[in-house]
C-alpha cells in the first residue's frame, strides 16, 4: 500500500481519536460547530478543486469526486469541533487570539508537509499562507455561528 | 433557456422563499441544524451511490470538481427536510405522522423522477423510481432521528448554552 494511504488511514484514525477530547456536555455544541464546517468546507473545497487552483491526485471516491472527502467531510470539521468546545471564552484576547494561531497554524503545517512530501494534496495556484488565512477564517465564521445558535435569545430554542 | 438552468433557479428561488415562509422566526435555529443534519447525511450516502453508479449527473454545476448534484444535495433536499422537520406535529399519532413522512417522501420522489426525466441534472443508473423512493425516506428517517437526538435533552442544551 502507497504511503498516501497510510497516511489517509492515520487521518481518519486521528481523527476518530479527538472526538474523544469532547466532553459530554459540549457534544451539542461540537456537533453544530462539525455541520456548520461542513458547509463552508464544501462548497469552498468544490470553488477551489474547480478553478483548478489545488488538486488531490490521490483521494477517497476518486472517479466521482476531485476534492478531499477526507478532510472536508471528516478531519477538518473534528478539528473545528474540537477548537469550538476548548475555546478559551473568559480568557484575555491575547489567549483567544494565540488559539486561532495555534490551531491554523498545526493545520497549515500539516497540510504543507503533506503538500510537499507526498502526492495526496498538490498546489497548483495556491500558497501556504491563503491556506493559513482561509482556515483562520473558517474557524472564525464557524465560532460566530455557534455563538449565534446557542445565544440567550434562543429561548424558542427548546 | 434550457432546462436545466430553469430547475437550477427555481430550486434555489423556492428553496430559499420555502425556507423563509414555512419556517417561522422562533424555530430559524432548528431550521438550521434539519438543513445541516440532512446536508451531511446525503453527501455520505451520495458519495458511494454515485460512486457504484445508482444514479449520476450528467449535468452539474461544478463539472470539474465533483459528480454530484450541488444544489440538490447542499440546499434543496435540505431546505425541504428543514420544512418537514419544522413543521412536523409533536403530538401526532403514529398514523398521522406516518402519514405526513409518506407524503413528503412521496412527493420528493415524484420531484425527483421529473427531474429525471425531463432534464440531465440527474439520471438514475442501477436505482429505480422506488428505489429512489426508499432512498430518500431512508435519508429523512435517519435524519429525523438524529436532530431528535440533538433536542432530546433539553437540560444539556441548556449547559453549553451558557459555556458557549
Amino acid at each position: 500500500m502507497r504511503v498516501e494511504w497510510w497516511i489517509i488511514l492515520s487521518v481518519y484514525a486521528l481523527s476518530t481519536g479527538i472526538l474523544f477530547f469532547i466532553p459530554k456536555n459540549k457534544i451539542r455544541l461540537a456537533v453544530v460547530a462539525f455541520l456548520f464546517k461542513q458547509i463552508i468546507t464544501f462548497l469552498i473545497g468544490l470553488v477551489v478543486v474547480e478553478l483548478g487552483l489545488i488538486e488531490y491526485p490521490i483521494r477517497l471516491f476518486a472517479s466521482i469526486n476531485r476534492t478531499s472527502f477526507t478532510y472536508e467531510y471528516y478531519a477538518f470539521p473534528v478539528t473545528c469541533a474540537l477548537f469550538t468546545v476548548w475555546y478559551p471564552n473568559n480568557r484575555g484576547r491575547f489567549i483567544q487570539l494565540g488559539y486561532y494561531v495555534g490551531f491554523t497554524s498545526i493545520l497549515t503545517i500539516g497540510e504543507v508537509i503533506i503538500e510537499k512530501y507526498t502526492d495526496l494534496i498538490t498546489y497548483i495556484h495556491w500558497e501556504w499562507y491563503i491556506s493559513w488565512i482561509t482556515i483562520c477564517c473558517s474557524f472564525f465564521i464557524t465560532r460566530l455561528f455557534c455563538i449565534w445558535f446557542f445565544s440567550k435569545s434562543a429561548d424558542n430554542l427548546l | 433557456m434550457k432546462m436545466e438552468y430553469f430547475f437550477l433557479t427555481g430550486m434555489w428561488i423556492f428553496g430559499l422563499i420555502g425556507f423563509i415562509l414555512f419556517i417561522p422566526r422562533k424555530d430559524r435555529r432548528k431550521g438550521f441544524l434539519a438543513l445541516m443534519m440532512f446536508q451531511a447525511i446525503i453527501w455520505l450516502c451520495d458519495m458511494p451511490s454515485f460512486q457504484y453508479g445508482l444514479l449520476s449527473a450528467p449535468f452539474r454545476e461544478f463539472p470539474k470538481a465533483t459528480d454530484l448534484a450541488l444544489t440538490i444535495n447542499y440546499f434543496f433536499y435540505p431546505a425541504l427536510f428543514s420544512i418537514y422537520y419544522i413543521n412536523k406535529k409533536e403530538k401526532g399519532t403514529i398514523w398521522t405522522s406516518f402519514t405526513y413522512f409518506f407524503l413528503w417522501v412521496t412527493l420528493i420522489t415524484l420531484f425527483d423522477i421529473m427531474i429525471e426525466r425531463y432534464t440531465d441534472l440527474l439520471k438514475y443508473g442501477l436505482l429505480t423510481w422506488y428505489g429512489m423512493w426508499i432512498y430518500i425516506a431512508l435519508l429523512f428517517y435517519v435524519s429525523q432521528i438524529c436532530c431528535n437526538w440533538f433536542y432530546k435533552e433539553k437540560a444539556l442544551l441548556q449547559t453549553e448554552r451558557q459555556e458557549s
